[in-house]
């Protein structure tokens, strides 16, 4: 996702500079367009950045894994009492924010 | 031809645009840890670990004042369903590890003793096979709705 609005931004950035070549009547509004659009863009790669985040964890934890499997190593009960707790704790967050937002809304 | 620069500019810019959607510049590439896992613990450890980097993924969702209410339900219900799969995994895991170390310690001991070590620990990685089986399904379910919302 990040590649392609960054493919659009560029695109953008390079129509832009075409923008004193639009006839004047017209100039200001394709300016205000291309506003709009790159405010969108730019929200858009906040998102993408949060995959990121995701996929940089993944990430992590695959070279963890992957390391253990290149050294032919057992995990260690700790490591998988570590894990769980990992997810207990994420659950927990989770259910929290679920609730603080059902609470919003209603 | 009123406008030949125009035309000229447009057309460099179209001739552009496909080399620019051939870059791959910043890509995001989302990694399997299940994949690189050889042995079933290491399986079971990469999902548990997997698992909970998609719960705090969604959590942050679940905060974005943006995100619609239904979207943040359809993520509770999922989370609902996943977390008690990675709790039996847990369990399974526990249970297989401490089988395989009991196995271990038995390779001294008598032949029934060993045999029924033996027996145990096949009955403990069929277990957990299982487990591991039972909780891809609603990790996976929570991941794509992750996705879905971010990519």
């Amino acid at each position: 996702m990040l590649n392609l609005i960054m493919q659009l931004q560029m695109l953008l950035a390079a129509l832009s500079m075409f923008l004193p070549l639009v006839p004047s009547e017209s100039r200001i509004r394709a300016a205000e367009i291309i506003d709009v659009v790159a405010k969108a863009l730019a929200a858009g790669n906040a998102i993408g950045a949060n995959l990121d985040d995701l996929a940089a964890k993944l990430a992590s934890i695959r070279a963890e894994v992957e390391a253990m499997a290149a050294a032919g190593r057992e995990v260690s009960a700790e490591e998988l009492e570590s894990a769980m707790t990992r997810v207990r704790s994420a659950s927990a967050a989770f259910r929290a924010a679920l609730e603080t937002a059902e609470a919003g809304a209603g | 031809m009123r406008h030949p620069l125009r035309a000229f500019v447009l057309g460099i810019a179209l001739a552009l645009t496909p080399a620019c959607a051939a870059l791959q510049l910043g890509e995001t590439q989302i990694e399997n840890p299940m994949s690189a896992a050889r042995t079933l613990d290491q399986r079971a450890y990469a999902l548990l670990n997997a698992y909970a980097a998609v719960i705090e993924e969604a959590t942050d969702i679940v905060r974005d004042p943006s995100a619609p209410l239904a979207f943040k339900r359809a993520l509770g219900q999922a989370e609902r369903v996943a977390t008690p799969a990675a709790e039996t995994l847990q369990v399974a895991v526990t249970a297989y590890v401490r089988a395989r170390s009991d196995f271990e310690a038995a390779s001294g001991a008598s032949q029934p003793a060993i045999e029924r070590a033996a027996a145990a620990l096949t009955i403990a990685a069929q277990r957990l096979s299982q487990a591991i089986e039972a909780a891809r399904a609603p990790v996976s379910e929570l991941e794509g709705l992750v996705r879905a919302r971010r990519g």
